[in-house]
């Protein structure tokens, strides 16, 4: 039997976890392309999360540049990185990745905030800072702005999905799943003329809206990180 | 320059067919040259619910591979003299459905002076259903009062926004919303979503509702297109949608409960 390189794992149906098995690169590129040819309808364009809980100490060897540029290349959206080992949280950083809060049954490990070392993304030159759109966002449509803000005049609908490295504003109901800050940015915020999103998140912080206070629902609301918490506030 | 308009779902089964039937007999009888054709490469449906099964020679493959020119494969149908028919092939297989000859196929007919063609489209959103939609420049988006059917109207909806050839050159096709098998007394007791309900989560301009009817598999099963079946309550509504597309204002009909008279209630009917 082939020795296994990579897992992927959907949670909540939206942010697919990418489990690596090895810190080689050149491994987890060919197995990773494997996956997406296998699953390309599913994965194109989904936001993933890498989780290098397996990885251990060798998470250090880990070539953070190539495995984001690998990723984005095979279509995904990186959104972050959880459990990696703290000494290659720094380089990890430097890479332009977010780290992300370890998942709620493991114990919190000591995860330095993200505003110490990297606040504002370096944005690339010439890239789209601002992605206005005048229709609705539809079911199994996915807008991304990847270096700025979205702003859409109308609804979004279930089943949508709205990507942004800066912050989100929605004049209409939003009922699709909204992720602000994808590239770390805990200063992104969402607003929404209705509140009625599947998934809500900032800098990979998320909540679904089972969680949200039903009170909530329905209003008019700004969505802030406040610490490592998602506040919503009505406006 | 004719105008391409397509009836779309992404769901099967909500009425696709018997919209577009009722649809292009409707232009028809207005004065329309109207050619309809079936995209449900082999499932053939639109000839039988136009009556003309049985005078099928050629079809939409044979002429997009070149077996066959469009005058041969047009059936003329037997109540208008505007209206014709393109069946889909029973057998042939569905990747015999190419873009370039998809475009060819509409440019024949635009060349022979069609005022309208209509594309039935298949469900889902594959090759059929992307090809019917790819030159539109109107579409129908068929809807059923029901929370799956809405959603796959959604995902047709953001379709149609970017896989056409309007939406690549920047511009927007036209879309109306037609909500079919609607039946008030399960509105009301909460079986089914209810227009406006519908209206609010697509935000699409609304064209029509037509009211469930038993006339409909009536008219299917005897080769009659409803819309001509004018006692029918779901024959009149479609009537009322054909007349609105073609700019006409008319009140939307049979969205309350019908009350039964005394008389009714008493001597049936
Ligand atoms: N208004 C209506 N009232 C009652 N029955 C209806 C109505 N509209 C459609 N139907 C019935 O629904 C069924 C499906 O209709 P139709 O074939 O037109 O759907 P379709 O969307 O073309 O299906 P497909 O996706 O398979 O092509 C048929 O049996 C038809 O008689
Ligand atoms: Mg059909």
């Amino acid at each position: 039997m082939k020795e296994q390189i990579i897992d992927l794992k959907g949670e909540m149906s939206l942010l697919t976890v990418l489990v690596l098995h090895s810190g080689n690169m050149h491994s987890i590129s060919t197995a990773l392309e494997t996956k997406c040819q296998q699953a390309s309808q599913f994965l194109e364009r989904s936001p993933i999360i890498i989780d290098c809980q397996l990885l251990g100490e060798t998470g250090l060897e880990l070539d953070f540049v190539e495995l984001k540029l690998q990723v984005s290349k095979l279509g995904l959206v990186p959104v972050g990185l959880r459990n990696l080992w703290e000494e290659a949280e720094a380089k990890a950083l430097a890479a332009g990745w977010a780290l992300l809060r370890p998942s709620k049954q493991q114990p919190t490990a000591n995860i330095p905030p993200v505003t110490e070392v990297n606040l504002t993304p370096e944005y690339p030159e010439a890239v789209q800072r601002l992605l206005v759109l005048d229709r609705p966002v539809r079911s199994g449509q996915q807008v991304y702005c990847p270096y700025g803000d979205i702003v859409v005049l109308q609804h979004t609908s279930a089943g949508s999905e709205l990507l942004a490295g800066g912050s989100v504003h929605v004049y209409g109901a939003l009922r699709g799943r909204v992720l602000a800050g994808i590239q770390g940015d805990i200063q992104a915020r969402i607003f929404c003329e209705r509140l009625e999103a599947e998934l809500i998140a900032i800098a990979g912080r998320y909540r679904l809206l089972d969680e949200i206070e039903s009170n909530l629902k329905g209003q008019s609301v700004m969505i802030y990180l406040d610490q490592e918490k998602l506040k919503i506030v009505p406006i | 320059m004719s105008r391409i308009v397509v009836v779309t779902s992404g769901k099967g089964g909500v009425g696709k067919t018997t919209t577009s039937a009722a649809f292009a007999t409707g232009l028809a009888l207005k004065g329309y040259k109207t050619a309809v054709i079936d995209f449900d490469v082999g499932l053939r449906n639109l000839d039988l619910i136009m009556g003309c099964e049985r005078r099928v020679v050629y079809d939409f493959i044979n002429v997009i591979s070149g077996e066959a020119n469009i005058k041969q494969a047009l059936i003329k149908d037997k109540r208008s003299d505007n209206l014709f028919i393109l069946p889909a092939s029973q057998t042939r297989d569905k990747d015999a459905l190419t873009q370039d000859g998809v475009e060819k196929v509409l440019k024949d007919l635009t060349d022979d002076g069609f005022d309208f063609i209509v594309c039935d489209s298949p469900a889902g959103i594959e090759r059929g259903a992307a090809l019917a939609m790819y030159f539109a420049d109107d579409a129908i988006i068929v809807t059923n009062p029901e929370v799956s059917s809405v959603r796959d109207s959604d995902r047709i909806l953001g379709l149609l926004q970017s896989r056409t050839r309007k939406a690549e050159r920047g511009e927007n096709i036209h879309e109306h919303l037609l909500i079919t098998r609607y039946s008030p007394a399960r509105v009301a007791s909460g079986d089914m979503l209810a227009m406006e309900d519908i209206l609010e989560i697509l935000a699409v301009p609304l064209i029509g509702v037509i009211p469930e009817s038993v006339s409909v598999l009536q008219a299917s099963n005897s080769g009659v297109p409803v819309i001509l079946d004018k006692e029918s309550t779901a024959g009149q509504a479609y009537d009322d949608f054909v007349r609105r597309f073609l700019g006409e204002t008319v009140p939307h009909r049979f969205l309350e409960v019908e009350k039964k008279g005394l008389f009714k209630r008493l001597f049936g009917g």
